[in-house]
């Protein structure tokens, strides 16, 4: 089971000033591990700092398997790492199939065609992520929601053992949301290694495992949810307002929303 | 795919025929001169017609923006200036050498395009702002070079800048040939990863793509496409707006599909534009740039409304 392992971890737009930073955490495949924390508390960053994208710096280090990702090729870890932006463009004259066939692009060469395999690890990744009915739309002529299932497909499709994932449940509606974080569930079970932002954590029912609480840059807390959410007052000091928790029982959903005490 | 591709293979067959027996005197006419006049004609109008299409396919891809072409981004008007130089200066430089200046041209117009860009805007509006602003730089500087040319050059100026594939030998043709190779073999064994740039850099960059050196090598190889066909025959734009958008329509935005068919339907445009030229007030010849820019024109008007794929 894939292991990535991050030590005082640190990334952001320039050298000198980290946009997020003391990232210390063991993530394990079979495990859902959600980022939340307030807009600019650096849950993006970090996920584009694993990636080490053009322009972003980081200190620290995240190994994955006891390989150092910062070092690897890009071809290297776009073979056992994916990732989703929060909003990648609509690409032009593409069908949905042809968007989750792109998916298989660091399986092969640049210009050969997609191979019956692609095609059948992408018509799979369609039906996971329950978009089948989408597959010979023009991506262009589907709504921002369903943009979002094919491309969360294309990213299945690289078939990598690291899924990073920023915000997946952005424009989906509760149906699909809950269907994605069931979906992302299973893919942990079945061994990845989970890692996703999200600020909408009612959306995501009780699908991860752990939570990594970012604010202004820094890791705040990182465990099991009962242990971050129930914290004394920690979210309502990280959101700068009155912020209740409850779950109806154990081992069900998560409800996180502001409000004062009764 | 198959429909659109046998399409231009009979326009480009017939357009050939066409063109070969177009002229005075007809099928008539001197084998001299369909030889060592018509036949290099229409090689010129293909490989430019195919390299201008190629060109403006690849800056689509790669700057994510519909309206993005040699003509909008200022390039031709880099190659225009310095070809404009060359004319003005008599220096009567190898031809290679024009083409090679028109490709420093473009170059150069592209960076400088690049760089008023300015980095948050390069993927949106502001690059085709800052596109129209070197092509107007450009255009005031071809201007002053024709208010200093003496009548002659002036002449020469113009007739270049509507667009000429009037040629005498296949010296012409042959200089272009490096251009075109250079530009197109880079392109071609890069579709996939055109594909890639379709959904952003970050998604490129997560599959493998190094999206700053494949985005740099891609503007160079569109940038000596284009400076290459604008040093051969003048400044012609739309041949990068139409062709790329249309076979979008019809054949979808696989740049593994598109490009190839691009790079035909560029090369069929141009010449039944050139067979247009001909004929519509024969005996004269309308230059080849006025027809196009007529059906260009429009054309953006409409991409510009009708809110085009990509």
């Amino acid at each position: 089971m894939s292991e990535l392992i991050f030590q005082e971890f640190a990334a952001g737009y320039s050298p000198g000033v980290m946009a997020v930073s003391g990232v210390s955490m063991r993530i394990t495949g079979g495990s859902v591990t959600a980022v939340i924390g307030p807009n600019g508390s650096g849950k993006s960053t970090l996920l584009k700092g694993i990636m080490s994208f053009p322009g972003i710096h980081s200190r620290g280090s995240v190994t994955l398997d006891s390989s150092p990702v910062q070092s690897m090729n890009r071809s290297e870890r776009a073979g056992r790492i994916a990732y989703l932006p929060q909003s990648p463009p609509v690409p032009a004259g593409l069908t949905a199939i042809e968007t989750v066939l792109l998916g298989r692009f660091p399986h092969r060469s640049a210009w050969s065609s997609d191979t019956a395999e692609d095609t059948r690890i992408a018509l799979d990744a369609l039906d996971m992520v329950g978009a089948s009915h989408l597959a010979d739309k023009f991506t262009d002529e589907i709504s921002g929601g369903e943009n979002r299932l094919v491309n969360l497909a294309a990213v299945l499709s690289q078939k990598t053992e690291v899924i990073l994932l920023d915000e997946p449940g952005s424009s989906l509606d509760y149906g699909h949301a809950a269907q994605l974080w069931k979906l992302l569930s299973d893919l942990a079970d079945r061994g990845i290694v989970i890692l996703a932002t999200t600020h909408r954590i009612e959306m995501s029912g009780n699908a991860f495992d752990k939570v990594l609480l970012l604010s202004e840059g820094k890791a705040l807390a990182f465990g099991n949810p009962e242990d971050v959410f129930l914290s004394k007052d920690l979210l309502s000091r990280v959101y700068k307002t009155p912020m209740k928790v409850r779950q109806s029982s154990p081992g069900s959903s998560w409800i996180v929303f502001p409000g004062s005490s009764e | 795919m198959k429909r659109t591709l046998i399409s231009l293979v009979v326009l480009a067959v017939t357009g050939i025929a066409l063109s070969l027996a177009t002229g005075p005197l007809g099928l008539n006419a001197p084998g001299q001169v369909i030889l060592f006049l018509r036949l290099p004609r229409i090689l010129l109008a293909i490989a430019a017609g195919a390299s201008l299409a190629v060109s403006g396919c690849i800056l689509q891809a790669v700057l994510r923006n519909p309206l993005a072409t040699p003509y909008t981004l200022g390039i031709s008007a880099g190659a225009g200036v310095t070809a404009g130089f060359i004319i003005l200066s008599g220096i009567s430089l190898p031809i290679f050498l024009v083409y090679l200046s028109g490709t420093a041209g473009a170059l150069a117009a592209s960076t400088l395009t690049w760089f008023i860009a300015g980095r948050s805007q390069r993927d949106h509006s502001g690059l085709i702002l800052a596109g129209v602003t070197v092509n107007l730089l450009g255009a005031s500087v071809l201007l002053l070079i024709e208010y200093m040319s003496p009548a002659s050059r002036l002449v020469e100026i113009i007739r270049w800048m509507m667009g000429d594939l009037a040629i005498a030998g296949y010296r012409r043709v042959l200089f272009l040939l490096p251009f075109l190779v250079a530009g197109m073999v880079p392109a071609i064994m890069r579709t996939g990863t055109l594909n890639q740039f379709l959904t952003g850099t970050e998604m490129a960059e997560s599959r493998g793509v190094n999206t700053v050196r494949e985005r740099l090598l891609l503007l160079i190889a569109a940038a000596v496409l284009a400076g290459g066909a604008v040093g051969a025959v003048g400044p012609i734009g739309f041949v990068g707006l139409i062709v790329p958008h249309t076979m979008r329509r019809l054949v979808g935005g696989d740049y593994r599909r598109l490009l190839p068919l691009s790079a035909l339907g560029g090369a069929v445009l141009m010449l039944w534009a050139d067979i247009f030229s001909r004929v519509v007030i024969s005996p004269a010849e309308l230059p080849i740039g006025v027809i196009l820019s007529l059906l260009g024109g429009p054309f953006f008007l409409y991409l510009l409304v009708k809110k085009p794929r990509l």
